[in-house]
């Protein structure tokens, strides 16, 4: 289980420059081969197969299962045939079997945008004028009609259980940039909507050592454990304190020379005391210029709490951050984007929380240079069907079949359309896009070869993608 | 030469099988060529191909150009472009031409051509018939023959069976203390590598303690061993393992060891992650097993089987909480029924063969495997032994063999009393009744007639009513936060004008009720009163209940008995604060209520507008008086008035019909004092009748009713009774029908698989299946016993030493890594089954070796040699898991409590042991988890020992830390009257050890600064005091053991 790797000089003197005077003992190791033991720094950055083009990814989980006939696949046919009935349709497609209706045209205006003159639903009036920078994937096809399995399946590549999921495979690949702040930031729906369905095991680590699962910042209070202080202490107490923690620890670790891990935990309370102020600087809104906090929709009461994530995931990952992911919606139905009734208000609705702030971050990235290096990526779990769930104001029942995703920046091409859905939007039909091969995607633009990125557990060799994925290179830039 | 030929020819028979298939015409003299082709191969080309071309075409996963030189018939076979290879014809063979760089493809590629002689070599190979002696990779077949498992599969190490080894010869004859000794010293010696000298008792004893219990000796337990030992080592050395191990603590250390790989936890998982309520038994039967050293065969068939093998003992129905211990749906499709149940007995198959034979079963559940001789069929005939096999709960008698007995001796009392009554009946009572019947006795007046013959029925689970003489119904059992109960009594004659619903004491009900509610209240927050014809025709109308009244109201509105019956479901009848005293209310009808042929009138009673709040004793009356009756005016019972009526209007008791003459005979023996004290002692023995001890547990089994699923709805099966081989692990694609079977691989002797499978007896609710896969598991001499013995060995040996002599401990397969000391695994495994099985036997042999006791100090010199300590030179240190620190902490704070068993918590401010946290899934325990405690979610058998930052804050700032320090100070400063006294305490109670000079001078000198920074706060010496615990805690001596 531990990489049984030794540490090697480079590490040792990174880890020596932690201001502890450990280049003393570091010469005792010269001979690299001499340290006993696993360099048990799982975190420590690691070269990837290939150069990156994206440093970091923020993902905006849009939770439940976005419509794409509503959102970003224009179906005018659809518009003809409303009403219809869709013949040979498989009424077990979705999750209510008794609720099946008719081909229901979008409720929503569609406008051509930017140079590429995509279609873009009117619920997106601040997105739409980024669609220059958007790879759009319009042939997502996923393996479950059910929220959890297609949720494990979109973060984790499988729909069962127990598997680890994008950003945890990223972190075991390539470490952490960031030494005073967790590789892998996840953030829910701050507005009392619940965890996304399966909870924590979207962002765990499955069989991976636990260190690489997603940190959940908690919207409320304390975003992480142990941050503070005790309130009976000051720094300077605490401050004496870890230096006669350290004095006590170097002269233990002075009769034990060869352990590389005591070095390593030693170096660890230093970069603890070091994060108890990194941590809340990064999360500190209040340092952002007010044209910013006004970029993102700080200001407006219906979108804040979207934008204040949005906000904090940039400041994340100016700071090395390597994967935040943040989900809008949260777990019972009409509390996600799972619109089973009222796709106008339940749609609209999400829609208004999260356009301007993820336009605002898109702005912002690309005016600081940093759109270049961070992958942005859009998507739910599943898409929805082009039929309406009968309600007394209509929804859309799960489609496993097709659904729409868009990535931006960190090397995928800007104001592209690939892949397409049969003419209805029922289901996916040309270059069509599997789960795996999104997985294989982004793998491959952080520098991955999903192919390469393994992990032995129990005999078995296991990688995000299974036995399948192909890059999808037509969107690469 | 004679019998180099003959065993030539046997090699042939093995690996020259195919010779005849080659496409290519075969010489006349192929006999011979092939011979000499044999020995060639082992010469010299066997060797040149491994060196120069295995690496790309080895029988591994990623083959370059699919071709694979393992096997003779990997090799004819060819690659991605067809053959390379024409036997007898090395100019027309393609391999030739690319080593002799005669065409585009030039091999080795990217490397140096091979020298000329070498490819000479191999073209005249090639000539030969390019015939194998043995594969060029150990164990590797051909790729068609993965469906089937041959002799030559079973030939891989962990598959043979134990050899019986005795410990070696070795040159150093005074190091040994137990036999392992001799074969670690072996082990050693071949290296010319010495062990590390012996370890000081000091360093010993934490080890032991914390190996064993996973809790830190206390100062005293040190200062004691410390001093046994100095007189004789290996003694005090024995009495201490013997005494951890006969500790509860043991069980609890070694369990949560056991639950890693059991992937336990106590929740489905998935979307909403319900609760397995009674999920905890199972930890507890690892805990309690292991205490009591079962035996390791038994522990393992009582885990699949416990309900077939021993049905009786409640022990073994909790062990099959292994099986079930995996996640599940809590949603699930139509479309996702089949394949969920798919996957969860995957997990069960899965989690068997990596757990307990360390076997990647699972990997064959798409494919015949990749690597071990695991065909895709031997998956699903181990797939079909579960079947049938679910998760219940059910009610578990712990001690049936006590409750059979006590029952016994019940009945042995019982016989005479019942048998008297019925004496008195048949002999005394007749003559008695007819003589009062005679008598014509007179009907009691009365207002409200008593409606003692209600059938009454709660809408909740679990509420019991029981009658009591007076006609009131006592309710005990469950109490649900909402209720509704329907009261539908026996056919009433006259003209019914109101009832009486009274709420009486009594002195069973918290403050003596009449509600059930913790304060004795109750809300009844409506009444309705519906009647119909006794005759069965026409339906049931409301009554309309008018001008209520009650002894006392809470209040005027919201809970006056006017609200009972108004359609405000938000408020209703209550009493506060005259508890502990009898209530009524009478409700009027609006229109008198009478049918011909009777009335029956039902009522229902609901209470909803408080949670808990039901009435503890009610009892229900109807009057005939115009306008009702006073509250408390004169009653009967329903069952004593109406036999006397129907007597006076029969005139006589020849004239009552047999079922009137029943009624009239029951009520008039309750007159009868005589039969009144018969009677009374049947039924109070009868209240004594003893009941089973019951707790609800879950199991996994067959035959018992399913644990609720939210798809019941939707139909969901819960199993499907027939398993199919599926291909690529899809149901959707259904091949042969499955039945139960073995791995082939682990079947030796000939011995035929029938004689493991179990015959269910007649009538048994479950299949014996899973008994026949315990039988076969567990077979040490034809089925999978011995591997079962060397997996569970080397997980014992991997926890005490840091490593497993099989470093990779739950894959024994071709992929995982090979026995450091294959003879020291199957001296051990054997001397386990020797042994009966017993682990702490096995604890006992590993701890007393000189082996274990090695210091941990490392050498550079033996590392050269040696870097992973595979052989033992040294004693590996180890990094304590995340419950033994935290469990640590609480010891050293004094904060432990050392409560065993029953329900976990969620609460990480509970300070009972860490084992005793609930695992729910979605809500982990977060110190544990940055500790590296594996998710459950699948069989895991090794934890990384990671050094992260958030791990030193937890140290730096966690209530808990801070706690455990505060209260470890307050212990110190009590004892310790100066700063020097408390350094030496502390460093004695954290680590076994006094403090150096240098480490006493400046935690002393830390304190005083410290406590002067506090300045003139009164606690300014105990909080510096806490930060120096702090500080204790955060030592890496605290959680590296050396």
């Amino acid at each position: 289980m531990n990489a049984n790797t030794f540490l090697t000089r480079r590490q040792m003197l990174q880890r020596a420059g932690g201001g502890l005077g450990l280049l003393g003992l570091a010469s005792l190791m010269r001979e690299e081969k001499l340290l006993a033991a696993p360099a048990a720094d799982p975190l420590a950055p690691r070269a990837p197969h290939f150069p990156a083009r994206a440093k970091s990814v923020i993902w905006i989980f849009t939770n439940g299962g976005p419509s794409q006939v509503d959102t970003w696949d224009y179906k005018p046919e659809l518009a003809k045939r409303d009403g219809k009935e869709l013949e040979g349709f498989d009424k077990f497609t979705g999750f209510f079997s008794n609720a099946v209706g008719g081909l229901m045209k979008s409720p929503f205006e569609f406008r051509q945008h930017g140079q590429c003159g995509k279609h873009v639903s009117e619920i997106f009036p601040f997105l739409a004028q980024h669609v220059d920078k958007m790879a759009f994937i319009h042939s997502g096809h996923t393996e479950s009609n059910n929220h959890s399995p297609a949720l494990f399946m979109m973060n984790c590549g499988v729909p069962r259980m127990g598997f680890p999921c994008v950003g945890s495979w990223a972190t075991y690949g390539l470490g952490s940039e960031s030494r005073n702040l967790p590789a892998f930031v996840v953030m829910s729906d701050p507005r009392g909507r619940g965890l996304p369905k399966g909870s924590a095991a979207n962002w765990g680590a499955g069989f991976l050592p636990s260190v690489y699962q997603g940190t959940y910042f908690r919207p409320q209070g304390e975003p992480i454990d142990n941050l503070v202080r005790a309130k009976e202490m000051s720094v300077a107490q605490q401050r004496a304190q870890l230096d006669l923690l350290g004095e006590l620890n170097q002269s233990h670790y002075a009769q034990h020379p060869f352990e590389s891990d005591l070095a390593a935990r030693i170096e660890s309370f230093e970069l603890a005391y070091r994060m108890q102020s990194a941590a809340p600087e990064a999360l500190a809104l209040d340092r952002e210029p007010e044209h910013i906090r006004r970029l993102y929709g700080l200001d407006s009461e219906h979108c804040a709490h979207f934008a204040a994530q949005c906000l904090t995931a940039r400041r994340l990952v100016e700071r090395g951050v390597r994967c935040v992911q943040i989900y809008s919606g949260g777990m019972e139905n009409q509390l996600s984007w799972d619109g089973h009734n009222d796709i106008v208000g339940n749609h609209g609705g999400f829609a208004r929380e999260t356009d301007q702030p993820v336009a605002g971050l898109l702005a912002d990235l690309a005016a600081r240079g940093l759109l270049d290096e961070t992958l942005v990526i859009w998507g739910g779990e599943f898409g929805r069907l082009p039929l309406a769930q009968k309600a007394a104001k209509p929804g859309r029942d799960h489609n496993p079949h097709a659904f729409t995703y868009w990535l931006a920046g960190g090397g995928v091409k800007g104001g592209v359309s690939y892949g397409a859905s049969d003419e209805l939007g029922h289901k996916a039909v040309e270059n069509k896009v599997h789960v795996n091969d999104l997985h294989a995607t982004i793998l491959h633009l952080m520098g991955m070869d999903h192919e390469r990125l393994t992990y032995r557990l129990s005999g078995r060799d296991f990688r995000l993608t299974d036995v399948a994925g192909h890059v999808v290179r037509d969107i690469l830039a | 030469m004679q019998r180099a030929a003959r065993i030539l020819a046997v090699s042939l028979g093995l690996w020259g099988v195919s010779i005849f298939a080659a496409p290519a015409p075969v010489p006349a003299d192929h006999g011979e060529r092939m011979t000499a082709g044999l020995e060639l191969f082992q010469k010299s080309v066997g060797a040149l191909l491994k060196e120069n071309c295995l690496e790309c075409h080895g029988a591994s996963v990623k083959l370059k150009g699919d071709l694979d030189l393992a096997t003779r018939e990997s090799l004819l076979k060819g690659g991605a472009h067809g053959p390379v290879v024409v036997p007898f014809n090395a100019a027309e063979s393609k391999l030739v031409q690319a080593i002799k760089h005669s065409g585009e493809l030039q091999m080795p590629n990217k490397k140096p051509k091979l020298p000329a002689d070498a490819i000479a070599q191999i073209a005249k190979w090639v000539d030969l018939g390019a015939p194998y002696a043995e594969p060029l990779v150990k164990g590797a077949v051909a790729k068609k023959d993965r469906s089937t498992v041959t002799e030559q599969d079973r030939q891989f190490w962990s598959f043979q069976p134990l050899k019986k080894t005795s410990p070696p010869a070795v040159k150093n004859k005074t190091w040994e203390q137990t036999p392992v000794d001799r074969f670690v010293l072996a082990g050693l010696e071949a290296k010319r590598l010495k062990p590390n000298a012996a370890a000081d008792a000091r360093t010993l004893v934490r080890r032991i303690y914390f190996d064993l219990i996973g809790l830190p000796p206390t100062p005293e337990e040190v200062e004691a061993f410390v001093k046994s030992a100095a007189s004789n080592r290996q003694s005090a050395i024995e009495t201490l393992v013997e005494k951890l191990l006969a500790s509860e603590h043991y069980g609890e250390r070694w369990g949560r060891h056991w639950l890693d790989l059991a992937r336990f936890a106590e929740s489905h998982g998935f979307e909403q992650d319900y609760d397995r309520p009674h999920a905890y038994h199972y930890r507890d039967f690892v805990i309690k097993a292991l205490n009591a050293d079962m035996p390791y065969d038994q522990f393992v068939r009582w885990q699949l089987a416990g309900d077939e093998l021993a049905p009786d003992n409640p022990l073994a129905l909790m062990a099959t909480g292994f099986l079930g211990a995996g996640v599940f749906p809590t949603q699930l499709t139509e479309k996702e029924f089949e394949s969920a149940r798919y996957d969860e007995l995957d997990d069960m198959v899965a989690t068997t063969g990596t757990a307990l034979l360390g076997m990647s079963v699972g990997c064959a559940r798409c494919h015949d495997h990749k690597f071990d001789p695991i065909p895709s069929k031997d998956y699903y005939r181990l797939v079909a032994t579960f079947a049938t096999t679910i998760r219940s709960e059910i009610d578990v008698d712990l001690n049936p063999a006590a409750h059979r007995a006590a029952l016994a001796k019940w009945d042995a009392e019982h016989a005479p009393l019942a048998g008297a009554l019925l004496k008195f009946e048949r002999e005394e009572l007749p003559g008695r009744f007819a003589k009062w019947a005679a008598s014509a006795p007179a009907v009691p007046e009365f207002d409200w007639l008593v409606l003692d013959g209600v059938a009454a029925k709660a809408k909740e689970e679990g509420v019991t009513f029981t009658r009591k003489d007076d006609g009131s119904l006592l309710v005990t059992g469950a109490n649900p936060d909402q209720d509704s109960w329907t009261f539908t009594a026996p056919a009433v004659s006259g003209s019914i004008t109101a009832v009486r619903l009274e709420a009486l004491a009594d002195a069973s009900l918290k403050k003596k009720g009449p509600g059930r509610a913790d304060n004795g209240n109750f809300s009844l927050s409506d009444f309705l009163v519906t009647a119909k014809s006794a005759d069965g025709k026409g339906k049931a109308a409301p009554v309309k209940l008018v001008r209520p009244r009650a002894t006392f109201e809470q209040n005027q509105t919201s809970l006056s008995v006017a609200s009972s019956i108004d359609t405000n479901k938000t408020s209703g009848w209550a009493v506060d604060p005259q508890f502990g005293r009898n209530h009524a209310a009478v409700f009027e009808f609006e229109r008198p209520v009478s049918f011909s042929n009777g009335t029956v009138l039902t009522f229902e009673l609901e209470f909803s507008n408080n949670a808990k709040h039901t009435i503890g004793r009610p009892r229900l009356s109807v009057t005939t008086n115009a306008g009702g009756a006073e509250f408390a005016a004169a009653s009967q019972l329903q069952s004593v008035v109406e036999p006397l009526v129907a007597l006076r209007d029969a005139g006589s008791a020849d004239k009552l019909t047999p079922k009137q003459r029943a009624l009239v005979l029951a009520s008039f023996k309750r007159t009868d004092a005589d039969w009144r004290a018969l009677n009374e002692r049947v039924e109070k023995h009868l209240a004594a009748k003893p009941k089973p001890d019951t707790v609800l547990v879950q199991v996994s089994s067959e035959g018992f009713k399913p644990i609720k699923h939210h798809a019941d709805g939707r139909g969901y099966p819960h199993f499907y009774p027939q398993t199919y081989v599926l291909k690529r692990g899809d149901s959707n694609q259904k091949q042969d029908p499955a039945t139960q079977g073995f791995m082939q691989v682990l079947m030796r002797n000939h011995r035929d698989e029938q004689a493991w499978l179990a015959t269910p007896p007649a009538g048994a609710r479950t299949s014996s299946r899973r008994t026949g896969l315990a039988n076969w598991i567990t077979d040490t001499e034809s089925g999978a016993g011995h591997l079962l013995a060397r997996v569970i060995v080397n997980r014992l040996w991997q926890h005490h030493f840091g490593r497993g002599i099989v470093g990779t401990p739950s894959d024994f397969g071709f992929q995982g890594e090979k026995p450091a000391n294959p003879e020291l695994l199957d001296f051990l495994a054997g001397e386990l089954i020797r042994n009966g099985w017993s682990l702490k036997a096995m604890h006992k042999l590993m701890l007393l070796s000189a082996a274990y006791q090695q210091e941990s100090k490392f050498d550079p010199t033996k590392a050269k040699a040696d870097p992973q300590n595979t052989l033992v030179w040294r004693h590996t240190p180890q990094r304590l898991e995340g419950e033994v620190i935290r469990d640590s902490l609480l010891a050293v704070g004094g904060l432990l409590d050392p409560t065993m068993f029953g329900k976990g918590t969620l609460d990480e401010n509970s300070r009972r042991r860490s084992i005793y946290f609930m695992i729910k899934r979605s809500k982990l325990i977060p110190t544990m988890q940055l500790f590296d405690a594996p998710e459950p979610l699948v069989s895991q058998g090794a934890r990384p020992a990671t050094v992260i930052a958030p791990q030193a804050l937890m140290f730096m700032n966690s209530a808990a830390a801070r706690q455990a320090a505060a209260n470890l100070a307050k212990r110190l400063s009590e004892s310790a009257p100066t700063s020097a006294a408390l350094v030496e305490r502390g460093y004695q109670l954290t680590l076994g050890r006094a403090p150096t000079e240098k480490e006493r001078t400046s935690a002393v000198k830390f304190i005083e600064r410290q406590a002067a920074s506090y300045g003139d706060a009164p606690d300014a010496r105990t909080r510096a005091a806490t930060d120096f615990c702090q500080v204790l805690f955060g030592l890496n001596e605290f959680v590296y053991i050396q």
